[in-house]
């Protein structure tokens, strides 16, 4: 029996080009990892017997891919990891899964993920959490935690994630995987479901930077479906795969290593830092003076725009509807039995900072906030041309551990702030703590200027190889 | 009642003429079958994503122009929040803080400027249809583009309402956004009606009506609404802060709900939609489609030709017939004649076409010829008319039609003396009723005449021609 988990989704598309292996056989070969393994890591929602045909052609042709949750798959039951949907079958595809069904990728299932993307952890899903690969006790992050575990125990070679504050990238790093946030408008979000529209955006989460990079070239680009992504010209991010570094201007803000910060973090950071600069990269230190004002307001604008857009759940037109006498009952009972208490927490906070009285107050002072954090950053992107971080405070945390939500918020520290810009960023693996828990690194770049973050971390995965390593079975 | 002055405002929703919805790229035929015309998008379905038709944006800024408003240029949409079961999102797409429109205003027939608070635009929500313990959505209508339009509380009367709503009315169908069929729903009215002494800045608590299906509902909700305050008020009491249905039945305005029950809307942007900028260039090109307006229109009609009020008031009606009349004089210029016969012959046989005025093909020159032709005695009424049905739906030649037709009328006395002598000598008893003083006689003479010349013959001179005969 072939095995193929070392490889890349590029090398599996040419094996199967080139006669080496069938594609049948690669798709039997993750099917069977997603029955044998996955059971034990509850990373996936759904696995499809027979993955969905795809005519296209690509440098990824015949890969099989996995899709988060809430990216709708026509005619495939896409619930957001929500009671509330558990029965609705997605009646059109997402423009993303579009264009990998045209460039020939096999969907072969749809991974776990916090309930509507609501966490941190994987936790808030009601198909209960996701675990780590490298430690079942353990969260996968969140809330593409099903997307970034699979990944990382070579479930499937690579999947899609949504990332609304950090919700690709955070779960990367505690699975150790790489998980790229493209620039808001780069993807379209058609077809996402959406918690907050102006801050959501789909990305891929790769072992590599060369998957990652096909990948992007792939879903990335102007859609009619979508005013809001943006019609540029996509360059080829495969031309960005080259290992050079010299006199690249990296920025670390010194805001990022504070307070909070886990030592083993800091100092893998830190080589991070020191192999760059061996690579003849200019470290730059600087400063975003409105980083501590990030986290509340992230949580003002996106529950707002979340309890807004979770208001068409309400049991009438699809999902779940609760037995009820008359109206009120069934919207209350529906949204009561259907949502979970994340989700609930969510949707009236959002309902408070819209409320007349308080809009100003909340929402209109957040809106303003979030504009002085797009000013601290494009000030220093005058300076530098990318900013490198930790991703994530702590290695993935046990299961359980954070029952307070403000905890559990925090986690998104380091990540949050790029969406509230707009920006693009990745996390990839680099390093591994005492405890054997892979640790992830940010490089946050210019708008639309996903290249240099690719060139970056090929740069990176050249020298080190933290990204081969994989989770015992 | 005497010392009280009535304070109204009106909100006017009107769909606007587009092919395709709002937000989506579904058909606005609404006659169509129950959920024929829905796509996920109008349906609020997971995952969607709006997208805006830039003619509604077109058809809007007509009428704010139109309607005289300052055009705010950096606009965007709002999501207004209600659950209902009819509003697929449990919001809906419309525009609050920042309307296109503003501070315009609407001339009525007596001449005063009614101001114009706003012109916003929006989404319709679809239909419930009630059955006996269930309810039906039908989802054509989600997404039908709407323009709301809210005068500011400046209307002093029930009938100054309705006259505003009828040149409202006009004035939409005129610029061509909308057919403002209120019985099909495309166009909407509530109304804001409060009591305040006279004399008094501060406005009197208002209430507002709903449920008004016709122009003459609203101001029949206003008139009763009117009365019912002020006898609240007489009495000492306080109106109370309250929406209030129209009883088509019971003909009486009901509690729907007060003050307390009302919705937080919630509004906040749209961040599905980018913030746009309304150019000058296209606030010009759009300017540039609005012809002479109603008013306008009259008020030069009532200078130029020699027509009474009552029929300019038709004339002007339908752009198409102003437009034609004016047409038609080019080529026959007797403004008086040319408009007795569009508003009456016309007119008719336009309303006895299955497809009314498109059906009409008849040129201006044409129809010029059959006034005309009638004017100078060539044709007889009974003549031009037929020629007039002949020709409105082919534009045949009216010279080649009344020479097939043979239907020329004959005034000549030498070739009707034949005639006048037939029906002479074959009626007796009828020349014997006539010089007996039976004037009416006459009549029947000449409805004679007209039978045996297949009604050619010209009946005025057929009328002197036997009277004098037989008087000799």
């Amino acid at each position: 029996m072939i095995d193929t988990r070392s490889l890349f989704g590029l090398d599996i598309s040419e094996g199967i080009r080139k006669g080496d292996f069938k594609a049948n056989e690669i798709y039997s070969f993750y099917y069977d990892r997603i029955k044998r393994i996955c059971s034990g890591l509850n990373c996936f929602v759904e696995a499809y017997g027979e993955g969905l045909n795809c005519e296209g052609r690509s440098s990824l042709e015949g890969v099989p891919v996995a899709i988060k949750d809430n990216i709708c798959i026509k005619g495939k039951r896409i619930t957001c990891a929500s009671k509330i949907l558990s029965s609705h079958i997605a009646v059109y595809d997402a423009t993303v899964v579009e264009r990998l069904k045209k460039s020939g990728l096999v969907i072969i299932g749809t991974t776990n993920m916090d309930e509507f993307a609501f966490g941190s952890s994987t936790e808030n899903s009601c198909y209960g959490p996701a675990k780590n690969p490298w430690d079942n006790t353990r969260v996968v992050g969140g809330s593409s935690g099903g997307s970034a575990a699979a990944v990382a125990a070579r479930i499937v070679p690579f999947a899609l994630g949504s990332d609304t504050g950090g919700s690709i990238r955070q779960p990367a790093s505690l699975c150790g995987v790489v998980g790229f946030k493209p620039t808001y408008g780069r993807v379209s979000r058609f077809g996402l479901i959406a918690f907050s529209s102006s801050l959501d955006q789909i990305g891929p989460i790769t072992t590599n930077f060369t998957d990652c990079a096909n990948l992007l070239n792939i879903i990335s680009g102007y859609d009619e479906c979508d005013s809001t992504s943006v019609s540029l010209e996509v360059p080829d991010f495969t031309k960005s795969l080259q290992d050079n570094v010299e006199g690249l201007r990296v920025g670390v803000p010194k805001e990022y290593f504070g307070e909070g910060l886990d030592l083993e973090v800091r100092e893998a950071i830190n080589k991070v830092i020191a192999l760059l600069k061996n690579k003849k990269a200019e470290i730059v230190d600087i400063s975003l003076p409105t980083t501590e004002y990030a986290v509340a307001t992230y949580y003002i604008i996106a529950s707002s725009e979340a309890s807004s857009n979770l208001q068409r759940f309400d049991g009438i037109k699809y999902g779940i509807r609760a037995e009820s006498n008359g109206l009120k009952e069934l919207y209350f009972k529906t949204r009561k039995e259907g949502f979970g208490e994340e989700t609930k927490r969510r949707v009236l906070l959002g309902t408070y900072s819209l409320s007349s009285g308080y809009y100003d107050a909340y929402y209109m002072k957040a809106l303003k906030v979030r504009r002085l954090i797009k000013n601290d950053f494009d000030s220093v992107f005058k300076k530098v041309d990318v900013i490198l971080t930790p991703t994530s405070p702590t290695t993935a945390f046990k299961i359980g551990e954070k029952s307070d939500p403000l905890s559990m918020y925090l986690s998104d520290i380091y990540t949050i702030s790029t969406n509230l810009a707009g920006l693009p960023a990745v996390s990839f693996p680099c390093g591994f703590s005492k405890e054997n828990l892979p640790i992830g690194c940010q490089i946050i770049g210019k708008e639309f200027d996903e290249s240099t973050l690719i060139r970056v971390g090929y740069s990176y995965q050249q020298d080190t190889d933290f990204h081969k390593k994989m989770p015992k079975e | 009642m005497n010392d009280l002055e009535i304070v109204i405002g009106l909100e006017v929703h009107t769909q606007v003429k587009t092919e395709s919805k709002i937000f989506c790229a579904c058909s606005t035929n609404f006659e169509s079958p129950p959920n024929s015309n829905i796509c996920p998008v109008c349906c609020g379905y997971p995952g969607v994503l709006p997208v805006f038709n830039g003619k509604v944006l077109r058809l809007a800024l007509k009428i704010c122009k139109a309607l005289n408003c300052e055009i705010n240029k950096d606009i965007y949409f709002e999501r207004k929040s209600y659950f209902y079961p009819d509003l697929p999102k449990n919001y809906q797409i419309s525009q609050y803080k920042m309307p296109l429109g503003e501070k315009g205003y609407l001339e009525i027939l007596n001449g005063k400027k009614v101001s114009i608070n706003r012109v916003h635009m929006e989404e319709d929500a679809g239909k419930l249809i009630h059955k006996d313990n269930y309810s039906l959505i039908d989802f054509n209508r989600t997404g039908t583009p709407l323009i709301e339009i809210v005068s500011d509380p400046d209307i002093n009367s029930p009938q100054e309402a309705y006259d505003y709503l009828n040149s409202l009315k006009l004035l939409l169908i005129y610029i061509g956004v909308s057919d403002c069929d209120m019985e099909k729903g495309s166009l909407r009215c509530d109304a804001n009606v409060s009591l305040r002494k006279k004399g008094a800045t501060q406005l009197g608590t208002k209430v507002e009506l709903k449920n008004m299906n016709t122009f003459k509902g609203v101001r029949a909700a206003l008139d009763y609404e009117v009365k019912r305050q002020t006898i609240v008020l007489n009495k000492g009491e306080d109106v109370i802060q309250e929406t209030r249905l129209w009883d088509t039945q019971k003909l009486k305005t009901v509690v729907m709900r007060t003050k307390s029950d009302a919705h937080d809307y919630r509004y906040f942007p749209e961040p599905d939609l980018l913030n746009f900028y309304v150019s000058d260039e296209l606030i010009e090109s759009v300017s540039k489609t609005i012809e002479e307006l109603p008013l306008e229109k009259k008020r030069r009609f009532m200078e130029k030709y020699n027509i009474i009020e009552k029929e300019i008031d038709v004339l002007i009606s339908y752009s198409w017939l102003a437009k034609f009349f004016e047409e038609i004089i080019q080529f026959y210029p007797k403004p008086k004649d040319v408009s007795n016969w569009l508003i009456g012959p016309f007119l008719e046989q336009v309303n006895n076409l299955d497809k009314g005025f498109s059906a009409v093909k008849i040129s201006a020159e044409n129809f010029s010829k059959i006034v005309q032709f009638f004017t100078e005695g060539k044709l007889n009424n009974l003549g031009a008319k037929k020629v007039l049905s002949l020709s409105i739906t082919t534009n045949e030649d009216i010279d080649t039609i009344i020479e097939r037709e043979k239907l020329v009328q004959v005034s000549g006395q030498d070739e009707l003396l034949k005639f006048v002598e037939d029906v002479i000598s074959s009626n007796p008893k009828a020349i014997q009723e006539y010089l007996e003083g039976k004037d009416k006689s006459i009549m029947f003479l000449v409805g004679q005449i007209m039978k045996i010349t297949k009604g050619k013959a010209n009946p005025q001179v057929a009328k002197d021609m036997l009277e004098r005969r037989i008087k000799k």
